[in-house]
């Protein structure tokens, strides 16, 4: 079931009463998800977010513009009717129920022809079940559980009435680190195994790169960009995706552009030739676009090495840095003498950003 | 929240107790001052249609006219209620405190000692005050107070002490601070449990931690008590006095558990037990009289609260 | 100075020494720490345990006397009834009866003896109680559900307006009640005992407290699941609200097991009356004379109080957890 939101816009009125006016929680969302894929909503906390992933579900009714599930406006529908299965992020399990309960509670609103047969019911709940891998702890009640299974029987019960969307609303930001890569794996099996479209929410950029097909990137409501999640890293389209996208994050520098070099300080690290000259633009290096080069034309302080196995990670300082420090992540066969004051770099054209000092929006140049 | 189109749903849900309300609370907020303002008001004249001159003739009645009478004078029950209340009050307070405290310091037998402390609100205060009746009882007595065949248990206890015989519910002049220390004694007996029962539950949400730094600087038990114990109870300690007081000021059936309807000839009559001696003929004064007590529980409460803000730390 | 180290069990003698530390501490500048070096450890410790016995002995005794005080009355209410009207009578009262007798139970229920029929008075307050406490319940539980979970205009100010009518005095209200059944026509039924009673503003406000703290996200999910409000109020707020409402459910049938004012005000017949008003209009007197007969009134009373003593054993938890919030008796 493909979903697309068109011109999707949710204004809230004040919390300040006396102050009055609005916010503007989405501002004209437009996009369309497709078939079986898994999509990313990302962005930091009041973004908007959540509030997408609400409007889709219906608990929420946009201010404007439409949703079609498939060739159906579902926008008016209500919740109950879209067909949706819904994961929140504390799980929202009835704790006065077992977990078989739980699952069963869907199944059981089923209405008319939907209708199934306490046995129909029975096997459907533990199919999904196994599907997720709780079936064994069927007569457990949500408190017995941990954070991991918890999280499991949530996406049970979302998916046992086979919802024709399955939305998930920060799924795993209640886990611990290690079980969040394991459980975002499992999500990720899950939904092809089901093949059910798929709209996530989170403020993890590593967590949305890691297993959707495609993120959607917004700020304050409005969508900065979309894309498969190695496009957008790649090219993002400007200074705010860029720095929410990775870790460690990009190294931003105010740079300068004369003729036809880009500038950080007094230092020209990349011939510019097709870019007219610009007094201030911000300049972002991803970790790894700088190589260690003794005679680079970027020479920084060195600060310190933290050895990673395979790479090192390089803390070093520059007066044109944004960041108090720089990091780098270099390989492990340079052979960097911790003592010395300084380290030179050159750059990778292609980890190399530039961006309006104003807009903020990307400079493009050849690479 | 979710946004529902049903929003008459909501109406629905609620509308039963919304007619209810509208009749047994709104209407008689507003027919009560009507009332009141009614003078001489009767139901029993206002169900064939007679009209009633507005003023403040009821008023008049019960705070003036009534003055002196046997049995309805109304200084007399405000002065029973505030006496109950001033010396009740803060006695079963300080004494819940003090249990409250000693429970909350001790592990073996608590939880046995704190369910007997809370027997006494699992009471009928009719049926206990009459076993407290029971227990004050002087049986016998001649007529002129010489004699009794027993003196009852609480002055046998009491001879042991070399206090001498007492009649407590007897209802001569001479007998009336008797009657209204075993009023006393009933009325903290029986609202020692829900103060208990508060204070040591804001005894328990008291963050140990703070005990812990208290005892880290050696500071004393009473110093303790004082300066951490206290000030953290102080909403807790505010919160019983203001429903005590309240309590107080509605006191009347503890005392016909003990002394009857009759209530020593009315002598021992409250502002409540005012009320209700009018309520049947006279809705006027009634209504006056309740307004009246409303006011007055207004005010104290208001003091109350005004003291409490005061001293409370937070 | 070694006294500072004493323990917190002692009391009012080391305030003084403890006092003086803090006033020290408050000049600047000025270390007391080195006295803490100075502590003999082993008498310190010695006296520390005697203190320690010396107050946990006061406390016991304090606590253990007002015990005894507390439950005094209800034994004396128990042996009272067991004893014979002659050996309550005696001139010095017995603490423990010399002679058990059930006969002032067997009196109880005797109703040719006087205007008690204790039977029929119960009967009357179990309807009562029962019906009003269901009916009570549903209007409770609905309005609630109203106020904590439906939206709607108005929602914040009509709750403002119904705890403001908290503050009133439930006299006030009862003069204008008391017209208002006899308009009705209701005096002498046990309409008239329910009826009026049946909204507690406060019984609301509990639920509606204990209902809000029911996360939001479990009423979204319902609504996902395709659970209709009224379903969701039955299958998942009730049963998580059922220590609240097992609360309001007791104080609400001990309300009708206590209440004495109005039903003697409405209800003169004594077909109607409640328990509590039998008791108190049943005149407890011996035949032989205008004495009173103590021991039969303590067997009424005593069969007056069991229930409600039951249900505190069986249902304590409930009750005591339904009473901290509240401060309201019946």
């Amino acid at each position: 079931m493909k979903v697309v939101l068109q011109n999707l816009t949710k204004i809230f009125p004040s919390r300040n009463k006396k102050a009055g006016g609005e916010v503007v929680a989405v501002n004209d969302f437009t996009f369309e998800i497709p078939d079986g894929k898994l999509i990313g909503l990302l962005g930091p906390s009041g973004c908007g977010k959540s509030t997408t992933l609400y409007m889709i579900s219906g608990l929420q009714k946009p201010t404007g513009g439409k949703i079609f599930f498939g060739d159906d406006d579902v926008t008016e529908l209500s919740t109950e009717n879209r067909g949706i299965g819904l994961v929140f992020q504390n799980y929202a399990l009835y704790p006065h129920l077992t977990v078989k309960q739980n699952i069963l509670v869907p199944l059981q609103n089923l209405k008319g022809e939907n209708k199934l047969s306490k046995q129909e019911m029975l096997e459907r709940a533990y199919e999904v079940a196994r599907l997720v891998q709780i079936d064994e702890l069927m007569d457990r009640k949500p408190g017995e559980l941990s954070g991991g299974q918890q999280q499991r029987v949530a996406i049970a019960r979302a998916l046992v009435k086979m919802p024709r969307v399955l939305l998930l609303d920060e799924p795993l930001s209640n886990l611990d680190a290690r079980l969040r890569l394991q459980t975002r794996e499992e999500i990720r099996r899950i939904q092809r195994e089901t093949g059910i479209t798929t709209v996530f929410v989170t403020h993890d950029q590593e967590e949305a790169m890691s297993i959707s097909d495609m993120i959607v990137v917004m700020k304050l409501g409005v969508v900065q960009q979309t894309g498969k999640p190695q496009e957008v890293y790649d090219n993002p389209t400007n200074l705010f995706v860029a720095k929410f996208l990775g870790t460690p994050p990009i190294n931003v520098f105010n740079g300068s552009i004369k003729g036809g070099k880009l500038f950080l300080g007094d230092s020209a690290v990349l011939d510019v030739p097709e870019l007219e000259d610009r007094e201030n633009v911000y300049v972002g290096i991803r970790p790894e676009g700088f190589v260690v080069d003794p005679n680079g034309p970027l020479s920084c302080d060195l600060s310190s090495l933290e050895v990673m196995g395979r790479d090192v990670s390089v803390v070093s300082r520059h007066a044109a840095s944004i960041n108090p420090v720089i990091r780098s992540i270099v390989d492990a066969d340079n052979k960097i003498d911790p003592t010395s004051p300084t380290i030179n770099y050159s750059l990778k054209r292609h980890k190399v950003f530039i961006f309006d000092g104003e807009t903020e929006e990307r400079i493009y140049f050849e690479v | 929240m979710v946004e529902s189109k049903h929003k008459w749903k909501a109406w629905l849900y609620l509308s039963p107790a919304i007619i209810l309300l509208l009749i047994f609370t709104v209407w008689p907020i507003i027919n009560t001052v009507y009332m009141a303002f009614s003078e001489k008001y009767s139901m029993m004249e206002a169900f064939t249609g007679k009209q009633f001159t507005i003023g403040f003739g009821n008023f008049e009645h019960v705070l003036v006219k009534s003055v002196g009478t046997v049995g309805s004078d109304f200084f007399r029950a405000l002065g029973n209620t505030a006496i109950l209340c001033v010396i009740t009050v803060p006695l079963s307070t300080i004494l819940a405190l003090l249990i409250a405290v000693c429970l909350n310091s001790i592990k073996p037998l608590q939880k046995l000692l704190q369910t007997i402390f809370f027997l006494p609100y699992v009471t009928n205060s009719i049926a206990i005050g009459m076993v407290f009746a029971a227990m004050f009882q002087v049986i016998g007595m001649a007529p002129d107070g010489s004699e009794a065949i027993s003196w009852g248990l609480i002055n046998e206890f009491l001879k042991v002490f070399g206090v001498d015989s007492i009649d407590w519910l007897g209802s001569t002049d001479g007998d009336y601070w008797a009657n209204i220390t075993v009023m006393v004694v009933y009325i903290v007996w029986n609202a020692l449990p829900f103060k208990i029962l508060v204070l040591l539950g804001g005894l328990q949400g008291i963050n140990k931690q703070y005990y812990e730094a208290a005892r880290v600087d050696s500071t004393s038990k009473f110093r303790v008590f004082r300066k951490i114990t206290v000030p953290l109870l102080s909403p807790m300690i505010s919160y019983v006095v203001i429903t005590s007081f309240i309590g107080g000021f509605k006191e009347y059936s503890s005392i016909v558990g003990v002394f009857g309807e009759d209530m020593n000839g009315g002598r021992l009559n409250t502002m409540v037990g005012y009320i209700y001696t009018n309520i049947e003929k006279k809705q006027g004064y009634a209504s006056a009289a309740a307004l009246v007590l409303f006011v007055i529980i207004f005010i104290v409460t208001m003091i109350n609260l005004y003291v409490s803000k005061k001293k409370t730390h937070y | 100075m070694s006294d500072i180290n004493n323990t917190p069990e002692t009391d009012v003698q080391e305030t003084s020494a403890e006092l003086n530390v803090t006033d020290v501490q408050e000049t600047p500048g000025k270390p007391t720490i080195t006295t803490m070096q100075e502590i003999d450890v082993q008498k310190t410790s010695q006296k520390q345990s005697v203190f320690k016995i010396l107050g946990k002995i006061a406390i016991y005794t304090f606590l253990i006397v007002m015990a005894i005080i507390t439950i005094f009355p209800f034994y004396w209410m128990i042996i009272s009834s067991l004893k014979t009207a002659e050996e309550f009578r005696a001139v010095v009262p017995t603490l423990f009866p010399q002679m058990m007798d059930a006969a002032n139970y067997t009196e109880v229920f005797d109703t040719s003896v006087r205007d008690f029929d204790i039977l029929r008075l119960f009967t009357n307050t179990v309807i009562v109680g029962i019906v009003s406490t269901l009916l009570s319940l549903v209007i409770t539980i609905f309005s609630a559900f109203a106020f904590a979970r439906l939206e709607f205009k108005g929602k914040n100010a009509l709750f403002a307006a119904l705890l403001a009518t908290m503050m009133i005095p439930g006299e006030l209200f009862t003069v204008t009640n008391y017209v208002t059944v006899n308009y009705f026509g209701w005096l002498n039924t046990y309409t008239v005992l329910i009826v009026p009673f049946l909204v507690s503003v406060f019984y609301i406000y509990l639920l509606k407290q204990n209902f809000m703290q029911i996360p939001n996200e479990l009423y979204l999910a319902a609504k996902v699941d395709g659970t209709g409000d009224f379903k969701y109020l039955c299958k998942v707020m009730i049963p998580l609200a059922l220590p609240s409402i097992i609360s309001i459910t007791i104080l609400k049938m001990m309300g009708a097991w206590n209440s004495y004012m109005w039903p003697r005000l409405v209800n003169t017949n004594p077909d109607y009356h409640l328990i509590t008003n039998g008791l108190r209009n049943a005149s407890f007197t011996a035949a032989e004379g205008n004495i009173p007969d103590t021991p039969v009134q303590m067997a009424a009373v005593a069969l007056v109080s069991l229930p409600l003593f039951l249900v505190f054993i069986f249902l304590r938890k409930y009750i005591m957890k339904g009473v901290s919030r509240s401060g309201i008796k019946g």
